[in-house]
């Protein structure tokens, strides 16, 4: 059981900063891309952009985490860091579309009326364009983040190994099972609660967000 | 001074405003009419650059909006290399420019010369977009309130954020507005709860917190259920009497005849015909004109 607890920790910590690093990600990507729709000096940029998510969403991630936890990022003792740089890039690559939807789904008018009262691209964006977007970005986003956390477990594909003891939630409930001498039911049920569990957590947390953001909404 | 000059605005290959000139003077109300897709709200959208001509230059208070257009510059098209080459050629100086006018022959490089006079007219008479946006209104058809904003933030947001009122003045201003449209029990509601009527005057108001100089209107009533059009005309009839200057979209013809100080007619892209309102609803002259009048009177 003290692996399942260690591996609930192990998951949910490189959910979380992968999610941080995907959001980050998209947000710029997104950003960009729209940014380019009227400014031809983003053109190069955007361009390099639509390389990335074309690139990730087309390829496995299982493929990418083998590239870069073994060539790209293959540096000693790096393995945990480069599976969540890895999830990070991955999910930044679906965040951005998401992103790039919800801003796309912002009425045009409010940034034309922001502009025709002399307020910048910027500033209208900001202030106007991304709280609207926001609100429907969040389902998309929880959606993603669900996908992350259970996406990362084919990290113990690349060495959950028991000298480090760095397992995942999934590769521990695979290692309780070798000890059990493969009696994988009961280990794999518990393990499909923790992952059920904090899912549903997710979900709760996204409802509570998109309530409050629809204040402005007719009551 | 609004003054549009030799405007062309091309999307993709469909040719929507060809040669466009007019020039809309303090106190004037220009109104707008035509067809629907002759080029109307593009022409509008133009003056404040909400659309970026293809050719030609706009002009605000002799600052000018859009990249220089070096076909009105005959002393820059004789900078350029293909002019040179022209008259090197034998073609005659006068020649070489029609030639080049009517053929759009300006390359995106023309040499060292011209680039220079390019950007000697552009810092001369140019300026920031943001800043003459600030003395042009705009009000749309579709009232483009900012839906995640109270009323009283809609009206405070620019004049607070470009910091040329402080907050408390900017409200002050923003409350007697709604005041005067006796909306100021709606300031700290959200747009999605108002009527489409009370949308559209709060629009107007909101334009003139920035206390603009000009006023440009596409269709401000069209979106409107009929009780409510009365309203927003009412507003807009007041304003004009206040003496701001408007360039009206619109297809309310009696509107047009009794505020309007000058009617343009505009088809296919191009004006057909304007002037009075007593003249242009009186008098037509040209027959798409005629044909348009007998549709919609
Ligand atoms: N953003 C755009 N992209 C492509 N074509 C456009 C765009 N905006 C306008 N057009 C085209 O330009 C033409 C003129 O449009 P415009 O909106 O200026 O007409 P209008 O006179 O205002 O018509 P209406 O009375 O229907 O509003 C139309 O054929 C329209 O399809
Ligand atoms: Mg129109």
């Amino acid at each position: 059981m003290g692996y399942i607890w260690q591996g609930f920790g192990n998951t949910l910590v490189m959910t979380l900063a992968a999610v941080a690093i995907g959001l980050v990600l998209g947000f710029v990507v997104a950003v960009v891309k729209i940014a380019a729709l009227n400014n031809k000096w983003m053109k190069i940029p955007a361009f390099v952009c639509n390389v990335y998510t074309t690139v990730i969403r087309g390829t496995p991630v299982a493929l990418q985490l083998f590239l870069m936890v073994f060539a790209i990022l293959a540096f000693p003792g790096f393995k945990a860091s480069a599976a969540i740089i890895t999830f990070g890039i991955n999910s930044g690559a679906y965040v951005s579309e998401n992103i790039r939807a919800g801003i796309l789904s912002v009425d045009k008018g409010q940034m034309e009326a922001g502009r025709s009262l002399g307020i910048p691209w910027t500033q209208t964006m900001v202030r106007i364009i991304f709280p609207q977007a926001i609100k429907n970005v969040i389902p998309a986003i929880g959606n993603e983040m669900i996908a992350l956390l259970k996406d990362t477990s084919i990290i113990g594909m690349v060495g959950a190994t028991v000298g480090t003891l760095t397992f995942d939630l999934n590769a521990a409930s695979g290692q309780i099972a070798l000890g059990l001498g493969g009696a994988y039911l009961a280990p794999s049920l518990i393990a499909g609660c923790f992952y059920l569990v904090v899912v549903y957590a997710i979900v709760l947390v996204i409802k509570i967000i998109e309530g409050r953001l629809r204040k402005s909404d007719r009551r | 001074m609004i003054a549009v000059k030799n405007l062309y605005k091309k999307f993709d290959k469909n040719m929507v405003l060809s040669a466009v000139s007019t020039q809309v003077e303090k106190g004037e109300k220009v109104v707008i009419i035509g067809p629907s897709g002759s080029g109307k709200s593009t022409l509008l959208r133009c003056m404040n650059l909400l659309e970026e001509p293809t050719y030609g230059e706009v002009w605000v208070d002799d600052q000018l909006l859009t990249p220089v257009d070096p076909y009105l510059h005959f002393d820059i098209i004789s900078l350029s290399n293909t002019y040179k080459k022209l008259v090197a050629s034998g073609v005659s100086p006068d020649e070489a420019i029609v030639q080049i006018k009517q053929g759009d022959l300006l390359k995106r490089f023309e040499g060292f010369e011209y680039a220079a006079a390019i950007k000697k007219v552009r810092k001369e008479n140019g300026i920031d977009i943001n800043l003459a946006r600030r003395k042009i209104g705009m009000v749309f058809q579709h009232f483009n309130l900012f839906n995640n904003k109270t009323v009283i933030d809609n009206m405070t947001l620019a004049p607070v954020l470009l910091k040329l009122k402080s907050k408390e003045e900017a409200e002050e201003l923003a409350y007697s507005l709604l005041k005067r449209i006796g909306l100021e029990d709606k300031a700290k509601v959200y747009p999605s709860t108002l009527s489409g009527g009370q949308k559209q005057r709060i629009a107007i108001v909101r334009a003139l917190t920035m206390t603009p100089d000009y006023m440009l209107f596409d269709e401000p009533t069209s979106a409107l259920d009929p009780e409510m059009v009365g309203e927003v005309l009412e507003l807009m009839k007041e304003l004009a009497e206040s003496g701001m200057t408007m360039v009206i979209v619109t297809h309310e013809m009696g509107f047009a005849r009794e505020v309007g100080t000058r009617v343009v007619f505009m088809a296919d892209g191009k004006i057909a015909e304007e002037g009075t309102p007593e003249k242009i609803f009186g008098d037509p002259q040209s027959p798409r004109l005629k044909e348009f009048l007998s549709k919609i009177l």
